[in-house]
């Protein structure tokens, strides 16, 4: 059975209200440390922070919007040596957590004694927008919360702007926003047994109607969907075909941020990085070129993108991350939804849905793609 | 006579698919193997065959070693077969055998082919130069060929040979023969060979549809057999896998399948087994390639009593729309003027049925093969009435002669999974009578040496003219020598060639080559030519020569570009190294200690290992303590008594009793058990190999008022009741017994195998001790497959009424006070008939066990009936995909106490296969892993099918069992860094050579 109970805001103080829940967490030893968003002196943006103490979590900034690193991966360097022996709470945004449960099925994270506090998501900014953006504001993440339910936010970055998943799907607790008078209460849900526990820790039963929410989530939803339809359309035709994709990568100076960005690619050590692909005899390399008269130069920058495209799309959130790593602002991102977007569909597989749904690429069945054969 | 005399090696007699298995299972233990045939090939029957149910796919290869892999040949078995410890002795028959069980003279004779099979080249001018045209038998008949002709047109040895019975002698082949091959003056050389032990796998002989005459064979075209269908259907037949009628070509549009054509008569009264099975199968065949053609199946039972069988079924008639008749006394005539065959029979309701149809297809049974009958003569073995071997009680690979075993359809119709079955259970029974093997590893350590520079030689075969007339050679020998590396490239003529190898070889070692490229035909696949050099062998004959005939310069060019990938290979080949090997624990560990359990530990003491058997209950025995007599009248108290005493003597066993196995880990060669007994401390173990006992349950049901009336109960009670004299028959007037309670239903579809059988032999006991009881048997097919239906005629014979029941019509079961009444829709009479038995008695079948927390544990699948997986249905029936663990008995499927028995022997063999080596050897192609790379995703460990690859805990990265790694690359393609790796397939070796190719 879900349970819900709804927080009191008071003096419209949104981001006071989860800190006052997140303290109780610790209070009431419902979890022993905290992995949330914590605001650096300077307010310009916030970092994951491992809390213990109460008292370090003034600072406490969950709804500030800005993801400098996707969760997913600081949690993944935290359990993957050896998993948690304390109860550890993680506020995560849905492609965050959708990340997450992508690393878990690649043996990447352990979700042992992690309990997943899930927020519904208006979108971020990135992080130089929001290091500006933050130096205009008092309270930056209220006024991003007014923005942004007037839904004319137009700094969000364009990842956000079409997500799908802007709500937690496989949460142990969320804190939900959409279509609630925020200013006044917001909805804390459990969907699990660990967050069935933390509601009796906290004794947190009461009155509530997450039926408002829902409502919003549907609309947003189908709304969402069109926006994306378009965009992908946009971006069938700016980037589709190896010509307009190797002018979209031109860019590139083989950097590899984005896959340092990438919640995703998990290898410890990449094989693009290593001297496979581009350390080669001269002699090979004039061979390559007399072949057809010239080769492009560093040979492996589409190889890297396609090879990557190819190892992620099944399992890709759609975070957006590795654009905003690039230091050329290449439309990384916008390549790896459309490649993503068609692979996921074609195996009927969304990442982060389920821990139970099998990766495509393990998952064998006797009987399918029958039309790809002929 | 001192053990050291005796034979190491065995004689395998009929070298189809059943003695390949047998043979290859001692070839594995280390034994020296004679298989003998008296064709020119070997692969028997199979050979004509394409697909097999019930998963419609070929998995013939399966049967090739696992272990050890590179001793033999790694191709499919139809292109031959090629292992380091066995002779293939073709176009030899047996004439006489001296000696007794452990020390057998057998004398043979090898008739001469006509052509040396060493200088063949397989160019095949005599066959075209040939005059003389007969009825090829490859194609059933359906098509022709010469008297100089290639026997197995799909063995990779393309190797003639003559028709002695109608070769004319006009030597025009000895004329056209290049390397003079021919010599017709036909010998046969005499040999004696000294074995230990001989295995009978003669097979069958087809039923000859002709001495049927009701069914037109041979008088009308349009009446073939199910052989000559899976020819009109493979892709190697004579249509190229179109199925065109035989009197006008033409696409039918209506077949029909007559079932029990030569079984299940007055004249031979059994049934063949395989039949009903092999008509789904084909007809399934048909409807995939055909959908719109009628399919029909006209049958009298139809028996799908195997694993997996029913749905077979059900998926023919529901997913594919062919039809099934039950008809009795059919007739065919046909339409002179069209063709069209017209067949007849009466119906099951007894009116007359007629079809007018295009083709009909006769499902003609297994008679016993007459290479069979002449053999068993000479070796003095016992037949039975229908001219099939005499096996022991109990053990169906067991001829009545010590030292003689049987398997396949020699002693029995078998469908391909009993057959190979018996063949491993029959290796085994061999194998105690020989001597040790001298030479149980013996796989070639190879050097890890490689020399700095590449030396190559390449050599490039003309064959004759073969392959001159397509590309220029001489070209190709000047462009190979200017390749780097390479510093000496030549011609020569037939490289396959005893003496040319010969000399090939003297130059390589000469010139002091490091890596060898030969450049010919595909028959020097698989060979070792040279030694252990690096070797790469350019198919520039068949692939090349053969297909591109008409352009010379393209041809050379595609050649030139071969042979270039193949040094570019070569390369960047890595050195071979010694072959990795993990060493064995060499204890069986027996999980359930009924029959099959007791008897597969039994033998594997018997192969010399310690066994440790577990048993969930307070005592071993399992279900043969609830069975009293068998069908055939054997005693199985007599047995089980055997079983517990043998056991219980033999200081090789420890048996476990209310003990289960709380964990289990590893793979073959190193598992890892802890047992847990009900009152003691947990015990530890490692093991080599694990067979999988654990047996299945009767069905319970709630079906016929069972559980609520005293005067219903179950077939076991019934068998129970009647042992333990708790039951007077003479106190009973009528009786109904109720076939398929639960089974062949929508929550068990499959059949249970042995309800038929078990009711068949209480009814017949109750009526020898009141002959006046009225036996009435409920049923829906009557699964009394093989020598069982004897008894079937015995039950009608001796009054006992059977009447068939649709799934939708089953009988209706009332209690009123003291009496019962079912009443039964007869589809024979064709209204309800309503009994008052004293005693209903209900086949609840069987049901598997939770199976699933032993198959979590060991991280196997259970098959969608819930019974354990085995690794290929035919091919490695008693395998489970994982290796090192065995499954048999009911825990595999339902089935009887001899096919249990001899499955056990079969599981009990394949595990001693393991635990007589010291160390499992991997092939020279295994994986690795680059640590580095590696970030421990696993994604590795679940592509890989043989569970060869594992997560190393500690270091968080996969590791590879190499025992187990059978080289198919499959964590390759998973792994997204290439952490994942393929000797002799690596990144380098591949990309350069694309590189070549571009």
């Amino acid at each position: 059975m879900p349970r819900n109970a709804m927080l009191e805001v008071k003096g419209g103080d949104i981001t006071g209200t989860v800190r006052g829940f997140l303290e109780k967490l610790l209070e009431k030893k419902a979890v022993d440390a905290l992995l949330v968003p914590v605001e650096v002196p300077s307010k310009k943006n916030v970092v994951q922070t491992m809390v213990t103490d109460i008292a370090q979590l003034a600072d406490v900034s969950p709804l500030a919007p800005v993801m400098p690193v996707n969760t997913a991966k600081i949690i993944s360097s935290v359990t993957k040596v050896a998993a948690s022996t304390k109860k550890v709470g993680v506020i995560l945004r849905s492609c965050e957590l959708r990340a997450l449960v992508e690393m878990v099925k690649l043996k990447q994270a352990d979700m042992n004694n992690i309990v997943t506090i899930g927020i519904d998501c208006f979108g971020t900014y990135s992080v130089t927008d929001y290091a500006v953006f933050s130096q205009e504001h008092d309270t930056p993440a209220g006024e991003y919360l007014k923005k942004a339910a007037s839904g004319t936010d137009t700094l969000l970055r364009p990842a956000c702007k079409i997500c799908q998943y802007p709500y937690p799907l496989t949460a142990d607790m969320t804190i939900g926003l959409f279509g609630l008078p925020i200013e006044k209460e917001i909805l804390v849900h459990s969907g699990t047994k660990e967050g069935d526990q933390v509601f009796e820790a906290l004794g947190l039963d009461g009155e509530a109607d997450p039926a408002k929410r829902d409502e919003a989530l549907s609309a947003l939803k189908s709304e969402r969907q069109k926006l994306k339809e378009e965009f992908l359309a946009q971006v069938q035709q700016e980037a589709g075909g190896l010509d307009n994709m190797l002018s979209v990568l031109s860019a590139c100076v083989a950097c590899h941020n984005c896959r340092i960005a990438c919640p995703i690619c998990y290898c410890r050590e990449c094989l693009l990085d290593s001297p496979t692909f581009v350390e080669w005899e001269a002699e090979k390399y004039l061979d390559w070129a007399s072949r057809k008269g010239a080769l492009r130069l560093p040979a492996d920058s589409l190889l890297f993108h396609l090879v990557r495209m190819n190892h992620m799309g099944a399992s890709c959130v759609a975070c957006g991350l590795c654009e905003d790593a690039c230091p050329n602002s290449i439309a990384v991102y916008k390549l790896f939804c459309l490649a993503g977007s068609r692979v996921q569909e074609t195996f009927e597989y969304t990442p982060g849905r389920s821990a139970d749904d099998e990766l495509p690429l393990t998952a064998f069945k006797e009987e399918e793609f029958k039309g790809f054969e002929k | 006579m001192n053990s050291k005399d005796k034979p190491d090696s065995a004689l395998v007699i009929g070298a189809g698919i059943a003695g390949i298995k047998a043979a290859l299972e001692l070839a594995e233990l280390g034994h020296r193997v004679y298989l003998c045939d008296r064709k020119t090939h070997i692969g028997g029957t199979l050979l004509q065959l394409d697909r097999w149910f019930p998963d419609d796919h070929c998995g013939m290869c399966k049967v090739l070693p696992i272990f050890s892999r590179d001793r033999s040949s790694q191709y499919c078995l139809r292109r031959g077969l090629v292992h380091h410890n066995i002779e293939i002795l073709s176009a030899t028959e047996i004439t006489g055998v001296e000696g007794e069980a452990g020390n057998f003279a057998v004398s043979t004779a090898t008739r001469s082919s006509g052509i040396h099979p060493d200088l063949c080249i397989g160019c095949g001018k005599c066959s075209e130069v040939c005059p003389v045209e007969v009825d090829e038998e490859f194609n059933q008949g359906l098509g022709k060929r010469k008297a100089a002709y290639l026997a197995n047109p799909t063995a990779l040895a393309k190797t003639y040979t003559i028709d002695a019975q109608h070769c004319t002698r006009c030597r025009a082949c000895e004329e056209v023969c290049p390397t003079k091959a021919i010599n017709l003056d036909m010998q046969t050389s005499e040999n004696t060979l000294s074995v230990g032990a001989i295995i009978l796998s003669t097979g069958f002989d087809e039923f000859d549809a002709q001495a049927a005459s009701q069914y037109g064979y041979k008088r009308f075209p349009n009446v073939i057999t199910s052989l000559e269908l899976e020819r009109l259907l493979s892709g190697s037949g004579p249509t190229r896998g179109s199925l065109l009628r035989p009197s006008d070509d033409k696409e039918p549009q209506s077949v029909a399948f007559l079932q029990c054509v030569g079984s299940r008569s007055l004249e031979r009264n059994y049934c063949s087994s395989a039949c009903c099975m092999y008509a789904l199968k084909e007809a399934i065949m048909i409807k995939e390639k055909y959908p719109g053609t009628d399919v029909c199946i006209y049958f009298m039972d139809l028996r799908t009593a195997g694993k997996g069988y029913y749905r077979y079924f059900e998926k023919a008639r529901d997913e594919l729309g062919i039809r099934f008749v039950r008809c009795r006394v059919p007739r065919v005539m046909q339409n002179f003027k069209t063709h069209d065959v017209i067949f007849s029979a009466l119906g099951e309701d007894g009116q007359p049925i007629q079809q007018q149809c295009d083709l009909i297809v006769l499902s003609v049974g297994q008679t016993p093969s007459a290479q069979f009958v002449q053999v068993s003569e000479m070796l003095g073995l016992q037949r039975n009435r229908w001219e099939f071997c005499r096996t022991r009680a109990f053990s169906s690979v067991e001829s009545l002669r010590d030292g003689i075993f049987v398997c396949g359809s020699a002693a029995a119709p078998k469908d391909i999974a009993d057959t190979l079955t018996e063949a491993s259970a029959a290796a085994g029974n061999a194998s105690l009578l020989l001597a040790a093997p001298g030479d149980m590893q013996g796989d070639d350590q190879q050097s890890g040496e490689q020399a700095e520079d590449m030396k190559a030689a390449v050599f490039i075969c003309t064959c004759g003219e073969e392959i001159t007339r397509a590309l220029d050679t001489k070209e190709l020998v000047s462009f190979s020598g200017q390749l780097a590396g390479v510093i000496h490239a030549g011609e020569v003529s037939h490289l396959c060639l005893p003496e040319t190898l010969a000399q090939v070889q003297t130059k390589i070692r000469d010139m002091g080559a490091t890596h060898v490229i030969a450049a010919g035909c595909s028959a020097l696949t698989g060979q070792k030519l040279f030694g252990n050099l690096p070797l790469e062998i350019v198919n520039i004959r068949e692939g090349l020569a053969w297909v591109h005939q008409d352009n010379r310069s393209a041809a050379t060019r595609k050649a030139r570009k071969l042979i270039s990938m193949a040094l570019a290979r070569l390369r960047y080949a890595r050195p071979s190294r010694t072959v990795q090997s993990s060493i064995v624990s060499a204890k069986g560990l027996v999980i359930g200690g009924g029959a099959s359990g007791l008897s597969a530990a039994l033998r594997i003491a018997e192969h010399g290992h310690q066994v440790e058997l577990v048993e969930r209950s307070g005592e071993v025995g399992g279900k043969l303590r609830s069975i009293h007599s068998t069908l055939e009248g054997e005693d199985s108290r007599a047995l089980l008594d055997d079983l517990l005493k043998r056991v219980s003597e033999n200081p090789l066993i420890t048996v476990h009793t209310e003990t289960v196995v709380e964990h289990i880990s590893g793979h073959a060669g190193a598992f890892y058990a802890k047992l847990q007994g009900s009152d003691s401390e947990p015990y530890e173990l490692d093991a080599g190999a694990v067979v999988i006992a654990t047996g299945a349950d009767e069905g319970t049901t709630t079906q016929y008022l069972y559980g609520q009336n005293e005067r219903i109960i179950t077939q076991t009670e019934l068998e129970e009741r009647l042992a333990a004299g708790q039951m007077d028959p003479q106190q009973l007037n009528s009786l109904v017994m109720i076939q398929c309670v639960g089974s062949m239903e929508a929550e068990r579809p499959y059949c249970s195998r042995v309800c038929c059988a078990q009711a068949l032999k209480n009814a017949l006991q109750l009526k020898e001790r009141n002959p006046d009881i009225q036996i009435y048997i409920l049923y829906r097919e009557l699964m009394s497959y093989g020598f069982m239906e004897e008894y079937y005629t015995r039950a009608r014979e001796q009054g006992i009424v059977f009447i068939r029941y649709e799934p939708d019509k089953k009988p209706v079961v009332e209690a009123a006070e003291e009496k019962l009444s079912v009443s039964v829709n007869d589809p024979v009479l064709g209204g309800a008939f309503s009994l008052s038995p004293d005693l209903l008695v209900l086949s609840t079948g069987v049901v598997p066990a939770d199976n699933s927390v032993l198959a979590g544990m060991l991280d196997i699948d259970v098959t969608e009936d819930g019974f354990f997986k085995e690794a290929e249905v035919k091919f490695r029936p008693v395998d489970v995909i994982k290796d090192g663990i065995f499954v048999c008995g009911l825990a595999h499927s339902p089935r009887n106490i001899q096919e249990a028995l001899v499955q056990a022997q079969a599981a009990a063999e394949r595990a001693s296969l393991i635990l007589s080596r010291g160390s499992l050897v991997s092939g020279q192609s295994v994986s690795e892993v680059n640590e580095t790379w590696c970030s421990g995703c696993e994604l590795c460990v679940q592509a890989c099918p043989y569970g060869a690859r594992v997560k190393d805990a500690d270091k968080g990265v996969a590791l590879v069992v190499e025992a187990l790694c059978q080289g198919c690359g499959a964590c390759v393609s998973a792994c997204p860094n290439k952490a994942a790796k393929l000797r002799q397939f690596t990144d380098r070796q591949i990309l350069a050579a694309l590189d070549e190719a571009l």
